[in-house]
């Protein structure tokens, strides 16, 4: 609706503009023409006696011309106008009427969703399915190992300046650059404190899926199969997202990659 | 081989050029700056406060008779201050037409980056600071943070540094 009633202003100029141009250019030549005739009629005017003889004043020349150039001018004018005006038309015509009056309030913003990739088709939705889980300053978590890019021991941290508190940095590993996320700081931000902070020893970088986000990590604990029912899966939409379900068994969340990886690309953390 | 393709792998290797960049050293991470934008490197030099100046404002020197205004660097990325050593520098740049100095741990070496070694930077965190940083690149397995000075300072801050 927005871009028809743009393009019914965009249509309003040029019309606008396509009347005023030609008006003033049929004025100047009407101008021009009339005074090149006045100055022929004045060329053959013979200026005599007034009492010898009579002047004789040719009475003055109709412009068939100038009308038939202003006639001419406001049928161009009409056709040109009735041309947009059936453009417009049919312009309006190929939007849909539900479209054209569905308007969207103007001052609302469209609601950032999370990637949304049905469970249904999530491979570690059907049958049996291995997790690993890793253990993160006493907290464990479990990840799909199908949707487990890679683990790498922790090596040099590169700290990138502006970045969220729980962005560690970026870290080299061959040609790839994996941005390392401090797990305990993105999953416990309203725990980390210094003494937290200097009880951790993280020593491994989970990968996720095929993204360059890494999640730092103590220790690795071990990989478990699963059947569907061992887990209790999130079944409420929008909240805690980054979280696939929790195993009842070991108590603890298994996380939905693609959902995390979304939240981190968008610098968001678990308070989002 | 086609004219076109001729043109094109012109383009393609015109595209790729090859930039040199200072690099220096803050907190233990080493970052570049264009080359172009270098006048000059100086050993540590007494800084003449100026009162009311602001605080990512450390002073100013004398550079052979012109006043130079300098930066506390560590102070623009967020960083912790340090102690000054025996390998901190004062590098002499110009950038938004105005000549200031930065001060830093150390200047390592000027190495050459092509454009397609230059990664863009994480879009994460909308801190100001983050603005600095005009990409990344692997230099034989260190990362190499570049960094796009002109942005160092924000408009007003640049207009402000022209009045000490």
């Amino acid at each position: 609706m927005s871009n028809l009633i743009a393009s019914q202003k965009v249509m309003k100029h040029y019309l606008s503009a396509l009347l005023t141009e030609d008006a003033e250019a049929d004025a100047v030549v009407q101008e021009e023409q009339k005074k090149q005739q006045l100055n022929a009629l004045l060329a053959q005017a013979v200026v005599s006696a007034p009492e010898e003889k009579k002047v004789e004043v040719k009475p003055p020349v109709v412009l068939p011309t100038a009308v038939a150039t202003e006639t001419d001018a406001l049928a161009t004018l009409k056709a040109k106008f009735a041309a947009a005006e059936q453009s417009q038309h049919l312009q309006q015509r190929d939007v849909p009427v539900a479209e054209r009056l569905t308007l969207a309030p103007p001052n609302e913003t469209p609601k950032p969703s999370i990637a949304a990739v049905s469970p249904v088709e999530k491979d570690y939705r059907q049958g049996k399915f291995q997790a690993l889980f890793f253990d993160v300053a006493g907290l464990k978590v479990a990840v799909p190992l199908k949707e487990l890019g890679g683990i790498h021991q922790i090596a040099k941290i590169n700290s990138l300046i502006g970045k969220p508190d729980w962005f560690k940095g970026v870290m080299l590993y061959r040609e790839q650059k994996i941005n390392i996320v401090d797990t305990a700081r993105w999953v416990m931000p309203e725990k980390y404190d210094e003494d937290f902070q200097q009880k951790l020893n993280y020593q491994y970088v989970i990968m996720l899926g095929n993204s360059n986000w890494g999640l730092c990590c103590e220790t690795l604990v071990n990989t478990f199969v699963l059947e569907q029912d061992d887990v209790k899966w999130r079944e409420a939409e929008g909240k805690r997202p980054w979280m696939a379900g929790l195993i009842k068994k070991h108590m603890c969340v298994l996380l939905d990659v693609d959902a995390m990886i979304d939240l981190l690309n968008r610098g968001l953390d678990i308070s989002a | 081989m086609s004219d076109l393709t001729k043109q094109s792998a012109k383009k393609n290797a015109a595209a790729d050029i090859v930039l040199q960049w200072v690099t220096f050293k803050l907190q233990e991470e080493t970052y570049g700056i264009n080359v172009m934008q270098v006048q000059e490197v100086l050993r540590y030099t007494e800084i003449a406060p100026v009162p009311g100046s602001p605080d990512y404002v450390l002073g100013i020197i004398n550079l052979r008779g012109n006043v130079v205004t300098v930066i506390d660097t560590r102070s623009r990325f967020g960083l912790e201050p340090a102690e000054v050593t025996d390998n901190s520098r004062i590098v002499i740049i110009e950038a938004e037409k105005q000549v200031i100095g930065i001060l830093v741990d150390s200047v390592a070496e000027v190495v050459y980056l092509k454009s397609s070694e230059i990664d863009t930077a994480p879009n994460v965190g909308t801190d100001e600071s983050a603005r600095f940083i005009q990409g990344v690149s692997n230099r034989e397995g260190e990362l190499l943070i570049l960094v796009d000075l002109n942005k160092l300072l924000s408009d007003e801050e640049w207009d402000e540094i022209t009045s000490i």
